[in-house]
Protein backbone atom coordinates (compact mmCIF):
# COMPACT_ATOMS: atom_id res chain seq x y z
CA UNK A 1 0.00 0.00 0.00
CA UNK A 2 2.56 2.56 1.36
CA UNK A 3 5.00 1.34 -1.95
CA UNK A 4 2.10 2.20 -3.94
CA UNK A 5 1.27 5.15 -2.87
CA UNK A 6 5.38 6.27 -3.13
CA UNK A 7 5.53 5.43 -6.69
CA UNK A 8 2.80 7.74 -7.38
CA UNK A 9 5.70 10.04 -6.57
CA UNK A 10 8.85 8.21 -7.60
CA UNK A 11 8.50 6.59 -10.79
CA UNK A 12 9.26 2.78 -10.46
CA UNK A 13 12.33 1.04 -12.70
CA UNK A 14 12.35 -2.21 -13.93
CA UNK A 15 15.09 -4.40 -14.95
CA UNK A 16 14.46 -6.84 -17.86
CA UNK A 17 15.84 -9.86 -18.83
CA UNK A 18 18.92 -8.57 -20.52
CA UNK A 19 19.88 -6.50 -17.91
CA UNK A 20 18.60 -3.06 -19.56
CA UNK A 21 16.63 -0.47 -16.94
CA UNK A 22 13.54 1.00 -18.18
CA UNK A 23 11.89 3.99 -16.32
CA UNK A 24 8.46 4.89 -16.10
CA UNK A 25 8.00 8.18 -17.41
CA UNK A 26 8.13 11.35 -14.81
CA UNK A 27 5.00 12.61 -14.03
CA UNK A 28 3.99 16.35 -12.68
CA UNK A 29 0.92 16.21 -11.97
CA UNK A 30 0.65 14.76 -8.31
CA UNK A 31 3.19 17.50 -7.43
CA UNK A 32 0.88 20.05 -8.78
CA UNK A 33 -2.00 18.73 -7.60
CA UNK A 34 -0.37 18.91 -3.89
CA UNK A 35 0.44 22.30 -4.60
CA UNK A 36 -2.89 23.49 -5.78
CA UNK A 37 -4.37 21.94 -2.32
CA UNK A 38 -1.72 23.57 -0.18
CA UNK A 39 -2.25 27.00 -2.13
CA UNK A 40 -5.45 26.79 -1.20
CA UNK A 41 -5.51 25.80 2.36
CA UNK A 42 -3.18 28.82 2.41
CA UNK A 43 -5.65 31.23 0.42
CA UNK A 44 -8.43 29.93 2.88
CA UNK A 45 -6.07 31.21 5.26
CA UNK A 46 -5.79 34.32 4.48
CA UNK A 47 -9.60 34.33 3.20
CA UNK A 48 -11.28 33.53 7.00
CA UNK A 49 -12.67 30.86 5.31
CA UNK A 50 -15.40 30.03 8.01
CA UNK A 51 -17.70 26.93 6.78
CA UNK A 52 -19.66 26.87 10.14
CA UNK A 53 -20.51 30.68 9.69
CA UNK A 54 -21.86 29.95 6.12
CA UNK A 55 -24.48 27.25 7.28
CA UNK A 56 -25.35 29.16 10.49
CA UNK A 57 -26.05 32.46 8.08
CA UNK A 58 -26.88 30.85 4.92
CA UNK A 59 -30.80 31.53 6.38
CA UNK A 60 -30.15 35.25 6.04
CA UNK A 61 -29.34 34.63 2.55
CA UNK A 62 -32.38 32.59 1.28
CA UNK A 63 -34.18 35.33 3.50
CA UNK A 64 -32.40 38.14 0.98
CA UNK A 65 -33.81 36.47 -2.15
CA UNK A 66 -37.52 35.98 -0.57
CA UNK A 67 -37.47 39.60 0.34
CA UNK A 68 -36.54 40.30 -3.11
CA UNK A 69 -39.45 38.16 -4.47
CA UNK A 70 -42.21 39.53 -5.70
CA UNK A 71 -40.20 42.26 -7.03
CA UNK A 72 -42.13 45.98 -5.77
CA UNK A 73 -42.91 46.08 -9.87
CA UNK A 74 -44.66 50.30 -9.08
CA UNK A 75 -40.46 51.18 -8.41
CA UNK A 76 -40.20 50.67 -12.58
CA UNK A 77 -41.13 54.13 -13.16
CA UNK A 78 -37.81 55.64 -11.39
CA UNK A 79 -35.70 52.70 -12.75
CA UNK A 80 -36.63 53.33 -16.33
CA UNK A 81 -34.07 56.41 -16.60
CA UNK A 82 -30.91 55.34 -14.85
CA UNK A 83 -31.38 51.68 -16.63
CA UNK A 84 -31.88 53.44 -20.45
CA UNK A 85 -28.97 55.85 -18.77
CA UNK A 86 -26.75 52.43 -17.94
CA UNK A 87 -27.47 50.92 -22.09
CA UNK A 88 -26.65 54.57 -23.63
CA UNK A 89 -23.74 55.06 -21.21
CA UNK A 90 -22.64 51.34 -22.83
CA UNK A 91 -23.49 52.19 -26.43
CA UNK A 92 -21.27 54.89 -26.72
CA UNK A 93 -18.97 54.18 -25.06
CA UNK A 94 -18.21 50.48 -27.16
CA UNK A 95 -18.93 52.78 -29.95
CA UNK A 96 -16.29 55.23 -29.35
CA UNK A 97 -13.37 53.10 -27.68
CA UNK A 98 -13.90 50.71 -31.18
CA UNK A 99 -13.57 53.50 -33.52
CA UNK A 100 -10.43 54.91 -31.74
CA UNK A 101 -9.30 51.14 -31.86
CA UNK A 102 -9.77 50.49 -35.52
CA UNK A 103 -7.04 52.33 -36.79
CA UNK A 104 -4.94 52.01 -34.30
CA UNK A 105 -4.95 48.31 -34.53
CA UNK A 106 -3.67 48.70 -38.14
CA UNK A 107 -0.86 50.67 -37.00
CA UNK A 108 0.09 48.28 -34.14
CA UNK A 109 0.48 45.00 -36.31
CA UNK A 110 3.87 43.72 -37.13
CA UNK A 111 3.29 42.67 -40.23
CA UNK A 112 2.78 46.26 -42.18
CA UNK A 113 6.53 46.52 -40.75
CA UNK A 114 6.25 50.04 -38.96
CA UNK A 115 8.21 51.72 -36.56
CA UNK A 116 8.65 48.93 -33.81
CA UNK A 117 9.82 51.33 -31.06
CA UNK A 118 6.49 52.95 -31.72
CA UNK A 119 4.96 49.31 -31.47
CA UNK A 120 5.94 47.95 -28.46
CA UNK A 121 5.23 50.99 -26.69
CA UNK A 122 1.69 51.64 -27.26
CA UNK A 123 1.36 47.95 -26.85
CA UNK A 124 3.20 47.69 -23.82
CA UNK A 125 1.43 50.52 -22.45
CA UNK A 126 -1.85 48.96 -23.63
CA UNK A 127 -1.15 45.94 -21.95
CA UNK A 128 -0.75 47.94 -18.45
CA UNK A 129 -4.10 49.73 -19.23
CA UNK A 130 -6.15 46.78 -20.21
CA UNK A 131 -5.19 44.91 -16.27
CA UNK A 132 -7.58 47.77 -14.51
CA UNK A 133 -10.73 47.53 -14.67
CA UNK A 134 -13.64 49.75 -15.54
CA UNK A 135 -13.97 50.74 -11.98
CA UNK A 136 -11.18 52.31 -11.33
CA UNK A 137 -11.10 54.28 -14.63
CA UNK A 138 -14.54 55.79 -13.81
CA UNK A 139 -13.53 56.18 -9.99
CA UNK A 140 -10.29 58.70 -11.36
CA UNK A 141 -12.49 60.49 -13.84
CA UNK A 142 -15.49 60.93 -11.48
CA UNK A 143 -13.36 63.02 -9.20
CA UNK A 144 -11.66 64.64 -12.30
CA UNK A 145 -14.45 65.81 -14.80
CA UNK A 146 -17.44 65.39 -12.11
CA UNK A 147 -19.71 62.16 -10.96
CA UNK A 148 -22.11 62.13 -13.82
CA UNK A 149 -22.74 59.52 -16.99
CA UNK A 150 -19.90 61.52 -18.72
CA UNK A 151 -17.18 59.89 -16.52
CA UNK A 152 -18.87 56.42 -16.64
CA UNK A 153 -19.18 56.82 -20.75
CA UNK A 154 -15.20 57.83 -20.89
CA UNK A 155 -13.84 55.15 -18.70
CA UNK A 156 -16.57 52.40 -20.45
CA UNK A 157 -14.45 53.53 -24.00
CA UNK A 158 -10.87 53.48 -22.16
CA UNK A 159 -11.20 50.16 -21.42
CA UNK A 160 -13.03 49.32 -24.57
CA UNK A 161 -10.27 51.16 -26.25
CA UNK A 162 -7.71 48.78 -24.39
CA UNK A 163 -9.22 45.08 -24.93
CA UNK A 164 -10.22 46.27 -28.37
CA UNK A 165 -6.95 47.10 -30.15
CA UNK A 166 -5.25 43.80 -28.48
CA UNK A 167 -7.96 41.53 -30.49
CA UNK A 168 -8.60 43.58 -33.41
CA UNK A 169 -4.33 43.71 -33.92
CA UNK A 170 -3.92 39.89 -33.27
CA UNK A 171 -6.48 39.27 -35.88
CA UNK A 172 -4.98 41.81 -38.52
CA UNK A 173 -1.64 39.71 -37.68
CA UNK A 174 -3.54 37.14 -39.47
CA UNK A 175 -4.88 38.27 -42.85
CA UNK A 176 -3.71 37.66 -46.30
CA UNK A 177 -0.82 40.21 -46.88
CA UNK A 178 -1.62 39.63 -50.89
CA UNK A 179 -4.12 42.08 -51.94
CA UNK A 180 -1.98 44.63 -49.55
CA UNK A 181 0.74 44.08 -51.45
CA UNK A 182 -1.10 43.98 -55.00
CA UNK A 183 -2.69 47.58 -54.06
CA UNK A 184 1.23 48.91 -53.10
CA UNK A 185 2.55 47.92 -56.53
CA UNK A 186 0.21 50.03 -57.83
CA UNK A 187 1.30 52.84 -55.86
CA UNK A 188 -1.46 53.45 -53.57
CA UNK A 189 -1.25 55.03 -50.21
CA UNK A 190 -0.82 53.01 -46.75
CA UNK A 191 -3.88 54.20 -45.28
CA UNK A 192 -5.66 53.55 -48.90
CA UNK A 193 -4.04 49.76 -48.83
CA UNK A 194 -5.21 49.36 -45.85
CA UNK A 195 -8.71 50.43 -46.10
CA UNK A 196 -9.14 48.26 -49.22
CA UNK A 197 -6.79 45.42 -49.02
CA UNK A 198 -7.07 44.78 -45.59
CA UNK A 199 -10.17 46.19 -43.98
CA UNK A 200 -12.49 43.98 -45.88
CA UNK A 201 -10.70 40.67 -44.41
CA UNK A 202 -11.32 41.67 -41.24
CA UNK A 203 -14.47 43.28 -41.00
CA UNK A 204 -16.77 40.72 -39.73
CA UNK A 205 -14.98 39.87 -36.87
CA UNK A 206 -14.82 43.62 -36.48
CA UNK A 207 -17.71 43.91 -35.95
CA UNK A 208 -18.03 40.94 -33.73
CA UNK A 209 -15.47 42.33 -31.91
CA UNK A 210 -17.70 46.03 -31.14
CA UNK A 211 -20.57 43.22 -30.13
CA UNK A 212 -18.58 41.18 -27.79
CA UNK A 213 -17.48 44.84 -26.16
CA UNK A 214 -20.82 45.67 -25.82
CA UNK A 215 -21.58 42.21 -23.96
CA UNK A 216 -18.96 42.66 -21.82
CA UNK A 217 -19.40 46.89 -21.13
CA UNK A 218 -23.47 46.39 -20.09
CA UNK A 219 -22.58 44.32 -17.66
CA UNK A 220 -19.76 46.11 -16.12
CA UNK A 221 -21.54 49.63 -16.68
CA UNK A 222 -24.29 48.38 -13.78
CA UNK A 223 -21.70 48.59 -11.41
CA UNK A 224 -20.38 51.88 -12.21
CA UNK A 225 -22.85 54.10 -10.12
CA UNK A 226 -21.17 52.94 -7.09
CA UNK A 227 -18.83 55.26 -7.52
CA UNK A 228 -21.03 57.89 -8.89
CA UNK A 229 -20.46 57.59 -12.50
CA UNK A 230 -24.28 57.44 -13.85
CA UNK A 231 -26.37 54.44 -14.49
CA UNK A 232 -28.24 52.00 -12.03
CA UNK A 233 -25.68 51.33 -9.53
CA UNK A 234 -26.53 54.87 -8.07
CA UNK A 235 -30.01 53.02 -7.18
CA UNK A 236 -28.85 49.68 -6.31
CA UNK A 237 -26.72 51.45 -3.65
CA UNK A 238 -29.28 53.85 -2.54
CA UNK A 239 -32.57 51.05 -2.68
CA UNK A 240 -29.41 48.22 -0.64
CA UNK A 241 -28.86 51.36 1.94
CA UNK A 242 -32.70 51.56 2.60
CA UNK A 243 -32.83 47.81 2.83
CA UNK A 244 -35.64 48.32 0.03
CA UNK A 245 -35.10 45.00 -1.02
CA UNK A 246 -38.34 44.79 -3.20
CA UNK A 247 -37.14 47.47 -5.32
CA UNK A 248 -33.65 45.61 -5.30
CA UNK A 249 -35.32 42.73 -6.44
CA UNK A 250 -36.75 44.44 -9.61
CA UNK A 251 -33.59 45.99 -10.34
CA UNK A 252 -32.14 42.92 -10.37
CA UNK A 253 -34.33 40.93 -12.44
CA UNK A 254 -34.30 44.47 -15.06
CA UNK A 255 -30.67 44.03 -15.37
CA UNK A 256 -30.69 40.31 -15.59
CA UNK A 257 -33.57 40.12 -18.72
CA UNK A 258 -31.61 43.22 -20.41
CA UNK A 259 -28.27 40.73 -20.15
CA UNK A 260 -29.66 38.20 -21.78
CA UNK A 261 -31.67 40.20 -24.52
CA UNK A 262 -28.52 41.63 -25.35
CA UNK A 263 -26.31 38.48 -25.03
CA UNK A 264 -28.84 36.22 -27.43
CA UNK A 265 -28.90 39.24 -30.20
CA UNK A 266 -25.68 39.89 -29.96
CA UNK A 267 -24.93 35.70 -30.36
CA UNK A 268 -26.87 35.22 -33.05
CA UNK A 269 -25.32 38.57 -34.91
CA UNK A 270 -21.62 36.79 -34.47
CA UNK A 271 -22.72 33.68 -35.37
CA UNK A 272 -23.39 35.41 -38.47
CA UNK A 273 -20.56 37.69 -38.92
CA UNK A 274 -18.27 35.36 -38.57
CA UNK A 275 -19.52 32.76 -41.25
CA UNK A 276 -19.45 35.31 -43.68
CA UNK B 1 -2.69 49.46 -74.38
CA UNK B 2 -6.14 50.90 -74.98
CA UNK B 3 -8.41 47.86 -74.02
CA UNK B 4 -6.52 47.42 -70.88
CA UNK B 5 -7.27 51.27 -70.26
CA UNK B 6 -11.04 50.00 -70.58
CA UNK B 7 -11.05 47.25 -68.22
CA UNK B 8 -9.66 49.02 -65.77
CA UNK B 9 -12.69 51.87 -65.99
CA UNK B 10 -15.01 49.04 -66.66
CA UNK B 11 -13.85 48.14 -62.78
CA UNK B 12 -14.14 51.34 -61.52
CA UNK B 13 -18.05 51.99 -62.83
CA UNK B 14 -18.61 49.00 -61.40
CA UNK B 15 -17.61 49.77 -57.69
CA UNK B 16 -20.70 49.87 -55.89
CA UNK B 17 -21.44 53.78 -54.96
CA UNK B 18 -20.80 54.42 -51.49
CA UNK B 19 -23.27 56.97 -51.06
CA UNK B 20 -25.75 54.39 -49.14
CA UNK B 21 -23.01 54.01 -46.90
CA UNK B 22 -22.18 57.55 -46.09
CA UNK B 23 -25.66 58.16 -45.40
CA UNK B 24 -25.68 55.33 -43.12
CA UNK B 25 -23.08 56.38 -41.48
CA UNK B 26 -24.46 60.40 -41.18
CA UNK B 27 -27.62 58.71 -39.48
CA UNK B 28 -26.10 56.13 -36.85
CA UNK B 29 -23.44 59.48 -36.25
CA UNK B 30 -26.95 61.45 -35.82
CA UNK B 31 -28.56 58.84 -33.84
CA UNK B 32 -25.16 58.41 -31.30
CA UNK B 33 -25.57 62.50 -30.86
CA UNK B 34 -29.22 62.22 -29.30
CA UNK B 35 -28.34 59.67 -27.85
CA UNK B 36 -25.74 61.47 -25.89
CA UNK B 37 -27.34 64.45 -25.36
CA UNK B 38 -30.29 62.94 -24.09
CA UNK B 39 -28.12 61.38 -20.59
CA UNK B 40 -24.93 62.88 -20.73
CA UNK B 41 -24.18 66.07 -19.37
CA UNK B 42 -21.06 67.64 -19.64
CA UNK B 43 -20.41 70.60 -17.49
CA UNK B 44 -17.10 71.68 -18.57
CA UNK B 45 -13.65 70.43 -16.68
CA UNK B 46 -13.31 73.30 -14.14
CA UNK B 47 -10.05 74.66 -12.92
CA UNK B 48 -10.14 72.52 -10.18
CA UNK B 49 -10.52 69.36 -11.98
CA UNK B 50 -7.33 70.11 -14.01
CA UNK B 51 -5.28 70.83 -10.96
CA UNK B 52 -6.82 67.69 -9.55
CA UNK B 53 -5.56 65.51 -12.65
CA UNK B 54 -1.85 67.10 -12.64
CA UNK B 55 -2.07 66.29 -8.76
CA UNK B 56 -3.40 62.68 -9.63
CA UNK B 57 -0.82 62.28 -12.18
CA UNK B 58 2.24 63.17 -10.14
CA UNK B 59 0.90 61.00 -7.05
CA UNK B 60 0.55 58.10 -9.22
CA UNK B 61 3.98 58.44 -10.48
CA UNK B 62 5.37 58.84 -7.10
CA UNK B 63 3.77 55.70 -4.99
CA UNK B 64 3.90 55.86 -1.67
CA UNK B 65 6.95 53.77 -0.38
CA UNK B 66 5.29 52.94 2.86
CA UNK B 67 2.63 51.43 1.82
CA UNK B 68 4.76 48.73 -0.45
CA UNK B 69 6.99 48.23 2.54
CA UNK B 70 4.35 47.56 5.32
CA UNK B 71 3.91 43.96 5.68
CA UNK B 72 1.20 44.72 8.37
CA UNK B 73 -2.58 44.00 7.65
CA UNK B 74 -2.98 47.44 5.27
CA UNK B 75 0.05 46.56 3.38
CA UNK B 76 0.32 46.24 -0.26
CA UNK B 77 1.43 42.92 -0.12
CA UNK B 78 -1.06 41.53 1.94
CA UNK B 79 -3.96 43.33 0.13
CA UNK B 80 -2.55 41.89 -3.04
CA UNK B 81 -2.12 38.23 -1.72
CA UNK B 82 -5.97 38.67 -0.03
CA UNK B 83 -7.09 39.43 -3.90
CA UNK B 84 -5.19 36.59 -5.17
CA UNK B 85 -6.40 34.27 -2.79
CA UNK B 86 -10.07 35.16 -3.50
CA UNK B 87 -9.89 34.66 -7.58
CA UNK B 88 -7.68 31.42 -6.50
CA UNK B 89 -10.00 29.88 -4.31
CA UNK B 90 -12.91 31.35 -6.09
CA UNK B 91 -11.88 29.76 -9.12
CA UNK B 92 -11.07 26.49 -7.52
CA UNK B 93 -14.43 26.38 -5.67
CA UNK B 94 -16.32 27.20 -8.78
CA UNK B 95 -14.35 24.54 -10.77
CA UNK B 96 -15.73 21.64 -7.87
CA UNK B 97 -18.85 22.41 -8.90
CA UNK B 98 -18.86 23.22 -12.23
CA UNK B 99 -17.37 19.80 -13.80
CA UNK B 100 -20.54 17.81 -12.70
CA UNK B 101 -22.76 20.29 -13.80
CA UNK B 102 -20.86 20.50 -17.12
CA UNK B 103 -21.03 16.74 -17.40
CA UNK B 104 -24.80 16.29 -16.57
CA UNK B 105 -25.27 19.40 -19.15
CA UNK B 106 -23.32 17.63 -22.10
CA UNK B 107 -25.56 15.62 -24.42
CA UNK B 108 -23.10 12.62 -25.06
CA UNK B 109 -23.28 12.23 -21.09
CA UNK B 110 -26.81 12.22 -19.74
CA UNK B 111 -30.50 12.31 -21.57
CA UNK B 112 -31.90 15.28 -22.78
CA UNK B 113 -34.03 15.95 -20.09
CA UNK B 114 -31.03 17.12 -17.72
CA UNK B 115 -29.33 18.74 -20.27
CA UNK B 116 -31.65 21.06 -20.20
CA UNK B 117 -32.26 21.81 -16.64
CA UNK B 118 -28.59 22.04 -16.43
CA UNK B 119 -28.28 24.33 -19.12
CA UNK B 120 -30.90 26.61 -17.65
CA UNK B 121 -29.70 26.72 -14.28
CA UNK B 122 -26.36 27.55 -16.09
CA UNK B 123 -27.15 30.87 -18.27
CA UNK B 124 -29.02 31.73 -15.00
CA UNK B 125 -25.73 32.09 -12.94
CA UNK B 126 -24.28 33.37 -16.06
CA UNK B 127 -26.73 36.54 -16.46
CA UNK B 128 -26.77 37.34 -12.70
CA UNK B 129 -24.60 40.32 -12.17
CA UNK B 130 -21.46 38.81 -9.83
CA UNK B 131 -21.47 42.29 -8.14
CA UNK B 132 -24.70 41.62 -6.64
CA UNK B 133 -24.03 38.17 -5.71
CA UNK B 134 -21.43 40.23 -3.74
CA UNK B 135 -23.35 42.46 -2.43
CA UNK B 136 -25.75 39.78 -1.32
CA UNK B 137 -23.15 37.33 0.41
CA UNK B 138 -21.69 40.52 2.43
CA UNK B 139 -25.51 41.70 3.64
CA UNK B 140 -25.70 37.72 4.81
CA UNK B 141 -22.89 36.33 5.90
CA UNK B 142 -20.83 39.76 6.93
CA UNK B 143 -18.67 42.31 4.87
CA UNK B 144 -15.01 40.04 4.09
CA UNK B 145 -13.14 38.46 1.80
CA UNK B 146 -14.98 35.00 2.69
CA UNK B 147 -18.37 36.72 1.26
CA UNK B 148 -16.15 37.48 -2.10
CA UNK B 149 -14.74 33.92 -2.29
CA UNK B 150 -18.39 33.20 -2.73
CA UNK B 151 -19.53 35.02 -4.80
CA UNK B 152 -16.45 34.21 -7.11
CA UNK B 153 -17.14 30.96 -7.21
CA UNK B 154 -20.54 31.12 -8.10
CA UNK B 155 -19.89 33.99 -10.80
CA UNK B 156 -17.13 31.88 -12.37
CA UNK B 157 -19.32 28.29 -12.62
CA UNK B 158 -21.23 29.82 -15.45
CA UNK B 159 -18.35 30.33 -17.96
CA UNK B 160 -16.14 27.43 -16.82
CA UNK B 161 -19.21 24.77 -17.14
CA UNK B 162 -20.50 26.51 -20.56
CA UNK B 163 -16.46 26.19 -21.44
CA UNK B 164 -16.25 22.67 -20.15
CA UNK B 165 -19.41 21.10 -21.65
CA UNK B 166 -17.46 21.96 -25.03
CA UNK B 167 -14.51 19.87 -23.94
CA UNK B 168 -16.93 16.78 -22.96
CA UNK B 169 -18.85 17.09 -26.15
CA UNK B 170 -15.33 16.88 -27.90
CA UNK B 171 -14.76 13.64 -26.45
CA UNK B 172 -13.49 10.83 -28.49
CA UNK B 173 -16.01 8.07 -27.90
CA UNK B 174 -13.35 5.81 -29.55
CA UNK B 175 -11.00 5.50 -26.52
CA UNK B 176 -13.35 4.57 -24.16
CA UNK B 177 -14.16 1.78 -26.55
CA UNK B 178 -10.85 0.68 -26.97
CA UNK B 179 -10.28 0.71 -23.68
CA UNK B 180 -13.62 -1.32 -22.99
CA UNK B 181 -12.40 -3.72 -25.32
CA UNK B 182 -9.31 -4.11 -23.35
CA UNK B 183 -11.22 -5.08 -20.57
CA UNK B 184 -10.80 -2.08 -18.30
CA UNK B 185 -13.15 -1.54 -14.94
CA UNK B 186 -14.96 1.70 -14.89
CA UNK B 187 -12.00 3.57 -12.66
CA UNK B 188 -9.20 2.40 -15.46
CA UNK B 189 -11.62 3.77 -18.09
CA UNK B 190 -11.86 7.16 -16.39
CA UNK B 191 -8.31 7.35 -15.27
CA UNK B 192 -6.44 6.43 -19.12
CA UNK B 193 -9.41 7.36 -20.96
CA UNK B 194 -11.51 10.48 -19.56
CA UNK B 195 -8.81 12.46 -17.69
CA UNK B 196 -5.72 12.30 -20.34
CA UNK B 197 -8.71 13.76 -23.05
CA UNK B 198 -9.72 16.26 -20.58
CA UNK B 199 -7.24 17.58 -18.44
CA UNK B 200 -5.43 19.72 -20.43
CA UNK B 201 -8.52 21.58 -22.46
CA UNK B 202 -9.76 22.41 -18.47
CA UNK B 203 -6.34 23.57 -16.94
CA UNK B 204 -6.54 26.03 -19.80
CA UNK B 205 -9.74 27.23 -19.29
CA UNK B 206 -9.55 27.43 -15.40
CA UNK B 207 -5.98 29.42 -15.80
CA UNK B 208 -8.02 31.46 -18.70
CA UNK B 209 -11.22 31.71 -15.82
CA UNK B 210 -8.35 32.57 -13.21
CA UNK B 211 -7.08 35.90 -15.68
CA UNK B 212 -10.24 37.06 -15.29
CA UNK B 213 -11.38 36.24 -11.37
CA UNK B 214 -8.27 38.82 -10.60
CA UNK B 215 -9.48 41.30 -12.48
CA UNK B 216 -12.82 40.91 -10.97
CA UNK B 217 -11.25 40.28 -7.23
CA UNK B 218 -9.96 44.16 -7.45
CA UNK B 219 -13.66 45.42 -7.89
CA UNK B 220 -15.06 43.31 -5.43
CA UNK B 221 -13.67 45.26 -2.66
CA UNK B 222 -16.16 48.26 -3.60
CA UNK B 223 -18.95 46.09 -2.09
CA UNK B 224 -17.18 45.51 0.99
CA UNK B 225 -16.14 41.81 -0.30
CA UNK B 226 -12.51 42.15 0.13
CA UNK B 227 -9.55 42.38 -1.46
CA UNK B 228 -7.44 45.61 -2.72
CA UNK B 229 -10.52 47.17 -4.50
CA UNK B 230 -12.14 49.18 -0.54
CA UNK B 231 -8.79 50.57 -0.15
CA UNK B 232 -8.10 51.66 -3.73
CA UNK B 233 -10.87 53.27 -4.20
CA UNK B 234 -10.87 55.32 -0.71
CA UNK B 235 -7.53 56.41 -1.44
CA UNK B 236 -8.40 57.76 -4.67
CA UNK B 237 -11.90 59.29 -3.06
CA UNK B 238 -9.57 60.73 -0.42
CA UNK B 239 -7.35 61.87 -3.09
CA UNK B 240 -4.48 60.03 -1.06
CA UNK B 241 -2.74 60.03 -4.72
CA UNK B 242 0.50 58.41 -3.52
CA UNK B 243 -1.15 55.23 -1.73
CA UNK B 244 -3.54 55.19 -4.70
CA UNK B 245 -0.45 55.02 -7.32
CA UNK B 246 1.01 52.35 -5.29
CA UNK B 247 -1.86 50.23 -4.86
CA UNK B 248 -2.23 50.80 -9.08
CA UNK B 249 0.99 49.55 -9.81
CA UNK B 250 0.49 46.28 -7.14
CA UNK B 251 -2.55 45.39 -8.83
CA UNK B 252 -1.09 45.83 -12.59
CA UNK B 253 2.29 44.44 -11.59
CA UNK B 254 0.24 40.98 -10.11
CA UNK B 255 -2.17 41.34 -12.93
CA UNK B 256 0.41 41.31 -15.74
CA UNK B 257 2.66 38.45 -14.03
CA UNK B 258 -0.35 36.53 -14.18
CA UNK B 259 -1.42 36.45 -17.29
CA UNK B 260 2.09 36.23 -18.41
CA UNK B 261 2.72 32.69 -16.89
CA UNK B 262 -0.94 31.69 -17.58
CA UNK B 263 -0.52 32.71 -21.12
CA UNK B 264 2.89 30.61 -21.40
CA UNK B 265 1.36 27.58 -20.20
CA UNK B 266 -1.73 27.89 -21.91
CA UNK B 267 0.44 27.88 -25.33
CA UNK B 268 2.62 25.24 -23.82
CA UNK B 269 -1.00 23.23 -23.44
CA UNK B 270 -2.41 23.98 -26.55
CA UNK B 271 0.79 22.71 -28.29
CA UNK B 272 0.75 19.59 -26.13
CA UNK B 273 -2.63 18.85 -27.98
CA UNK B 274 -2.13 19.76 -31.39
Amino acid sequence: MIDDILHIFFPRTYTLGNGKVVKEKFNWAPYITIAVIVFSILCAIATKVDIPRLIQRSNAFWDLIREMIPPNWSFWRDLQKPMIDTIVMSVLGTVVGCLIALPTSFYLSSNFELNNVYLVGHRGLLSLLRTLPTLVYAQLLSIVIGTGTLAGTVSISIFTYTICVKMLYEQIETVDMGPYEALQSTGASRAKCMIKAIYPQIRGYFWATVLYCFETNVRSAAILGYVGAGGIGVQINEQLTWRRYGNTGLMVLVLVITVVIIETISRELRKKLVQG
Amino acid sequence: MSSKQLTVQSQLEKFPSVLPKFIIGLLSFVVFYILATITISFKGINERGLLIAINAFKGLFNPSVKIITDLGQYGLLQMLFETLAIAFLGTIIGLVFAIPLAFLASRNMFPKGINNICLTLISVIRAFPSFMLGIMFVKSIGPGAFAGVLSMAIGSIGMLSKLIIEVIEDLNPGIAEALDAAGCSTFEKIRYGLIPQLSSNIISIVLYRLDINVKNATILGIVQAGGIGAQLMFAIGARRWPDAGAMLLGVIFMTVVLEYFSTKIRTRLAGQKG
